[in-house]
């Protein structure tokens, strides 16, 4: 670390744009980690917070909540499976409110449950969905940004049916839309207004979603349901929620800049290592001439990349952390520190293979490249 | 007392028909306290003499002793160690680390060899007075001037108390006063620290400052001048 610290201090200009491209891509990485994990919660935080391990949909209607019909009696049927703790309701419906004071729209997504279930929303505002009455609705806390408070009423249409805000609850979206938490029954009146459209299924509802009692056995217990009850397919809450309607594309496509973005880091250190070493040749080969080791020259060279990137990598943290403070709540932004941890670390990693390139070089440096060149 | 004994000394580069041998049978004695010069004309294998005797090469042929210690077949990372303890190299004049001031050149001998401590710190800055240097101890290369640099070299070149100097073209990049000065230095190092010293040299007028002076001629030892009287009769 002799040279390493030494070399920095004197080669400021240098090092600090290596350490600024550094810098940039470790920002740029952490801001997409935190667009990947809002997008995720935006598009179905409903599912990713859900109290439940799996969902049972109609079979054959690719998972896809808002094709499955169920009737409500499975949901007995699935309770009584070994391994099954809990089941519960849930019907779903996309649907644009009108809010009757002012008349502005908002789209949404109806989750209709039953309120006594485990699928009652946390409420942090107001109470929860009153069982005396029928019309009321729970929203998400966004619905507040639209200038909904509590006792407002919401009309749905294009049914003319007014419902009243009783509370609110948070981190609630379902297809990239503010959740509505409804009755079952209200729910049904809405998604099944046309005549034939419940597929003469008494008491419809979209989906059944299930607790097992041992998180263990999960799978076993979902091959079970499937098995006992007829013509339903089960996933986790983790299928179901990356076979949401544009999940894997948004995932993919931001989990394909973060691998593009790793690779840059480490070929940007590659690069400007190695003309760097090239330019030190002479150096190199009289610090070989004088006794240096491989060795001591590697762990130079290491602990100068290490240096650099931790400070870089500490200011792009510094910077995202400053970027999510000021970020409007509109966008799809939420930083989960464990990611940012660990992108760090790739990061890191990256960054040091990137200096295999210029080990390899330095190792091959003859100390007699110091010698006779004046010949 | 020999501290550098080279003993039949040949060096082939290459095989077979593009083989080329640089030393043909050199044989070399130095004394603690004596200041050889190595002269001859481009491609005569003064450079591949210097590298052998600085154990940065070995030879095809022959045993080489510094300070009785045979290191014709050590491994290179042996050599290397070998070299940060007993031998110390003035270079051409981009010999310096561009990034350590006067001081942290010499210190990085004593870091490389992982004994860096206060009592090094004050040698240091002893030695670079002893060279005139006390002005310098904290200027960088690009702040010295050709002659401060190779004396920075030089005061490198004795951090580790070395058995033998050897220096390359100390001059090559000097005009002929300061030249001579850093000769002047070196020699004077050499003696009073009492320290064997090779240096290859295109410098002639150098030469009177050396003990003794060999020129190499086509991989072989031409002429030894033993004693000063007779260097005027050296035909270079």
């Amino acid at each position: 670390m002799f040279l390493a610290l030494r070399e920095l201090k004197h080669s400021k200009l240098r090092y600090f744009l290596i350490g600024a491209i550094m810098m940039l891509i470790a920002w740029l990485v952490f801001l997409l980690s935190g667009l990947a994990n809002g997008l995720s919660s935006d598009n179905g935080s409903a599912l990713k917070y859900m109290n439940a391990d799996s969902v049972v949909f109609q079979k054959d209607v690719r998972l896809f909540l808002h094709r499955s019909i169920l009737p409500m009696e499975k949901v007995d049927d699935i309770t009584e499976i070994t391994g099954v703790n809990n089941a519960a309701p849930l019907g779903q419906l996309t649907v644009t409110s009108e809010n009757i004071n002012d008349s502005s729209q908002i789209d949404a997504t109806i989750l209709a449950i039953d309120p006594k279930s485990f699928l009652a929303p946390k409420i942090i505002d107001g109470i929860g969905l009153d069982e005396a009455d029928s019309n009321s609705i729970v929203v998400n806390d966004s619905f507040k940004r639209h200038g909904v408070e509590i006792g407002d009423k919401l009309k749905i249409t294009p049914s003319e049916k007014e419902f009243t805000v009783v509370g609110f609850t948070t981190r609630q979206t379902y297809n990239h839309l503010p959740v509505i938490f409804m009755h079952i029954p209200q729910w049904q009146e809405l998604k099944f207004a046309l005549p034939g459209s419940n597929a003469n299924i008494e008491n419809p509802i979209s989906g059944i979603a299930v607790q097992v009692s041992d998180d263990a056995l999960l799978e076993e217990v979902n091959t079970e349901i499937e098995k006992t009850i007829t013509d339903v397919e089960v996933a986790t809450r983790q299928v179901a929620l990356e076979n949401l309607p544009g999940y894997k594309e948004e995932m993919g496509t931001i989990t394909m800049m973060l691998v593009f973005l790793f690779i840059i880091a480490s070929f940007v250190i590659a690069v400007f290592l190695y003309v760097i070493t090239l330019q030190k040749t002479n150096q190199f080969g009289v610090l070989k001439a004088i006794g240096a080791k491989n060795s001591f020259l590697a762990k130079n060279l290491i602990g100068q990349v290490f240096i650099l990137s931790v400070f870089s990598i500490f200011i792009g943290v510094l910077l995202t952390y400053g970027v999510a403070a000021i970020i409007p709540p509109e966008v799809p932004f939420s930083l989960d520190t464990s990611l940012v941890v660990i992108y760090s670390f790739v990061l890191l990693a990256v960054s040091l293979l990137g200096s295999l390139l210029s080990l390899r070089r330095i190792a091959k440096i003859d100390a007699l490249e110091a010698i006779g060149r004046a010949d | 007392m020999i501290k550098l004994q080279m003993d039949n000394i040949s060096k082939v580069y290459g095989k077979g028909n593009t083989s080329v041998l640089a030393l043909d049978s050199v044989s070399l004695q130095v004394k603690a306290g004596e200041f050889v010069a190595i002269v001859g004309p481009s491609g005569s294998g003064k450079t591949t003499f210097l590298s052998i005797a600085g154990a940065l090469l070995q030879p095809t042929e022959g045993r080489i002793l510094i300070d009785e210690k045979d290191i014709s077949n050590l491994s290179p990372a042996k050599l290397a160690a070998f070299r940060l303890k007993n031998l110390g190299f003035i270079l051409q004049s981009s010999n310096l680390v561009p990034y350590l001031t006067a001081k942290d050149q010499l210190l990085l001998i004593t870091e490389m060899a992982g004994t860096r401590n206060k009592e090094a710190n004050v040698k240091a800055i002893h030695l670079l007075e002893s060279l005139g240097l006390k002005e310098r101890i904290n200027h960088y290369p690009e702040s010295l001037s050709g002659g401060e640099k190779q004396r920075v070299a030089i005061a490198r070149a004795l951090m580790n108390d070395p058995e033998i100097i050897l220096a390359d073209e100390p001059t090559a990049s000097l005009d002929s006063n300061r030249g001579r000065e850093v000769v002047e230095m070196l020699a004077r190092e050499v003696k009073t620290r009492n320290k064997a010293a090779v240096m290859v040299t295109h410098d002639e007028r150098m030469l009177d400052v050396c003990d003794r002076i060999v020129r190499i001629e086509d991989g072989k030892i031409k002429e030894i001048v033993l004693s000063k009287e007779d260097r005027t009769l050296v035909n270079i």
